[in-house]
């Protein structure tokens, strides 16, 4: 049975709609990448399964489904049990999401001494065996210090250990790596493979880096303009890609079997922003192939395991 | 942080720091160091100016219309200036604080209600307010805090609203959210902290505020009550004497002006050292 279900969830404002039709699943003790540019709605997402929307956002429907418990309809009590517990979320933004005025130490023995896990002494002491893993030098003298003693890649360390410490069964990871240079990432990303192996964490590890995804992922996810464009095994969508929009997220890859010509490719144009969504497809201003059809929004179709929104896909010649 | 070395202009420009502090020490050290017992009557020295000397013991400030003496009741009047006033800023503070914090994080009804009964209270005089309070409950040491603290804990309830409102959904709390905090959790350790710093520069001013309102309870005699000496009631005494014996009320008068304007000018020191912090 899958840990996490999201089937059809929204989220918007009081005027906008910002999420719609967004369907996935990760298993108990699996990677799913959700990839996808910025603003296709990667982190409202994530945080709607915190129950973390910011003030004046909320879920306009669908159900995201722990276990059997439905976590938009869950009270503040089971959300508080479940939170930095058996969920545990990464943010995207290190340095403004530690308090400034609480050592790093402390924050990374937060969610042991919350839920009653430790006393806080032995918390700290963890936390700072927790420091270390991530590959903190020193962290005894660094657990004492302030996240504005520390630089953003620190910080950054700082908040996978606060997730990591709960040992939880879904691992939330918004742009875990982004703030690292390239030798700690592979570190940390070691790090989050060695953890799912051993305890049986699931991720949902949100990036744009496909090259990540290609390191650590089992299945993908791709977002496009709020809702999943396409989802599937990470090799079938790597080397099969059905949405003409993964296959140029992909090409965005450099190779190390071509020689780069040239520039990098990228996406031309933007992700229209939710107030300028068209009826119908809203990859449709970019892409190379539309029709009358993709006048009418898509749906997922395809294979149980792989499936995605669009009415003529790639490879496929009617 | 560096150790600064000793310079004269900067021990100087503390002063407002210092006159505080000898103020409390002596409000704390009283029974040591007034000359006189600050009740004990001698109608042999009535409306002695300062300097007068009786017996070997000078009245450096003069002697009251009982012959009391003035710097031994003006030393324990700072005890009654200072406790009310800090006592009244505490119990403030920690209501004003509470309802301010509750209605900016939990929002919903609790805000509403919270805010409306606020609105309601600024919109009365706070002086009227004391007043009438006091009339109702009837006056004494402890009747002044309680109505001071009743008059004054919406200021701190503003403050401590708009604070947390601006700081409730910063990264850092919803990061502690995330890790299964509990509301109250949230509050005191993650955002009071954060917050901790205008709420103080209101306490400061506020501190002076109530040492002149304990004054002005104690002048209408609302107050302490006589014999307790009090500035307030000293001035009030004083009063008709005014024309031969000023020292009764211009003492009073200083000391209350010296403490006031030292609490504000620590308060407006605060805030711009808090401005330049962030
Ligand atoms: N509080 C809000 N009010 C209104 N719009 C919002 C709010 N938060 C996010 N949005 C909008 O919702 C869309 C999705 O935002 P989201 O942060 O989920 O994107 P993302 O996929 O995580 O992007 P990135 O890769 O840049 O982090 C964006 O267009 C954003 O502008
Ligand atoms: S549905 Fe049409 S517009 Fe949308 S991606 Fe497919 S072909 Fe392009
Ligand atoms: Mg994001």
């Amino acid at each position: 049975m899958s840990l996490l279900t999201i089937q059809d969830l929204a989220i918007r404002t009081n005027d906008l709609s910002l999420v719609d039709g967004v369907t996935l699943d990760v298993q108990k003790g699996e990677v799913v990448a959700l990839v996808g540019e910025s603003g296709s709605g990667k982190s409202l997402t994530a945080m709607s399964v915190m129950g973390l929307l910011g003030d004046g956002l909320f879920v306009d429907g669908g159900t995201i489904k722990f276990d059997d418990t439905d976590l938009t309809q869950a009270s503040s009590t089971t959300l508080n049990r479940l939170r930095g517990n058996e969920i545990a979320m990464i943010f995207q933004e290190p340095v403004s999401s530690l308090n400034p005025l609480l050592s790093v130490g402390a924050q990374v023995a937060e969610s042991l001494v919350v839920h009653g896990r430790a006393s806080p002494a032995q918390a700290y002491t963890k936390a700072i065996e927790m420091l270390r893993q991530v590959g903190i030098p020193e962290p005894e003298s660094r657990a004492r210090q302030l996240p504005s003693e520390l630089s953003g890649g620190m910080c950054q360390r700082v908040m996978i250990a606060a997730a990591l410490i709960s040992n939880p069964r879904l691992l939330i990871a918004d742009e875990p790596t982004t703030a690292l240079d390239v030798t700690i990432q592979a570190q940390i990303l070691d790090l989050m493979k060695d953890l799912t192996a051993r305890s049986d964490t699931a991720i949902l590890l949100i990036t744009h880096d496909m090259g990540v995804v290609a390191e650590l992922a089992d299945r993908v996810c791709v977002m496009y303009g709020g809702s999943v464009v396409e989802q599937g095994p990470v090799d079938d969508i790597f080397e099969a890609p059905h949405h003409p929009y993964t296959q140029m997220l992909l090409k965005t890859l450099p190779r190390l079997d071509e020689p780069p010509k040239g520039a990098l490719f990228a996406i031309p144009g933007n992700v229209p922003s939710p107030k300028d969504w068209p009826n119908g497809c809203r990859f449709q201003s970019r892409c190379d192939r539309p029709s009358d059809r993709c006048q009418t929004r898509p749906l997922l179709q395809g294979s149980e395991t792989h499936r995605f929104a669009c009415f003529h896909p790639v490879g496929d010649a009617s | 942080m560096t150790l600064k070395r000793f310079s004269l202009s900067g021990f100087l420009s503390l002063w407002p720091a210092w006159i505080l502090l000898s103020l409390v020490v002596a409000a704390l050290f009283a029974p040591a160091i007034v000359p006189f017992d600050p009740d004990r009557q001698n109608l042999l020295a009535r409306l002695k100016p300062p300097g007068f000397e009786s017996r070997g013991a000078a009245y450096f400030l003069g002697s009251d219309e009982l012959g009391r003496d003035v710097l031994s009741r003006l030393i324990y009047g700072a005890r009654i200036s200072l406790a009310v006033a800090a006592l009244s800023v505490i119990l403030s503070g920690a209501v004003g604080i509470l309802v301010g914090m509750a209605a900016g994080y939990l929002r919903g009804w609790s805000e509403t209600i919270l805010m409306r009964l606020v609105d309601i209270f600024l919109s009365i005089p706070a002086i009227l307010l004391a007043i009438i309070t006091v009339a109702v409950l009837g006056p004494g040491f402890i009747n002044v805090i309680l109505v001071l603290a009743l008059t004054r804990w919406p200021r701190y309830a503003r403050v401590a609203y708009g604070q947390t409102l601006a700081i409730a959904d910063r990264p850092f709390v919803q990061l502690a959210r995330a890790m299964g905090s509990s509301p109250w959790r949230v509050l005191a350790i993650h955002i009071l902290p954060n917050i901790i710093g205008p709420l103080m520069v209101v306490a400061t001013l506020e501190f002076g505020l109530m040492v002149l309102f304990e004054a002005g309870l104690s002048f209408l005699g609302l107050g302490v009550q006589p014999p307790t000496a009090s500035w307030g009631s000293m001035m009030s005494s004083g009063r008709n004497y005014i024309a031969t014996a000023w020292w009764i009320t211009m003492f009073p008068g200083i000391a209350l002006f010296l403490l006031v304007l030292s609490a504000n000018l620590i308060g407006d020191r605060f805030s711009d050292h808090i401005g330049d912090g962030k």
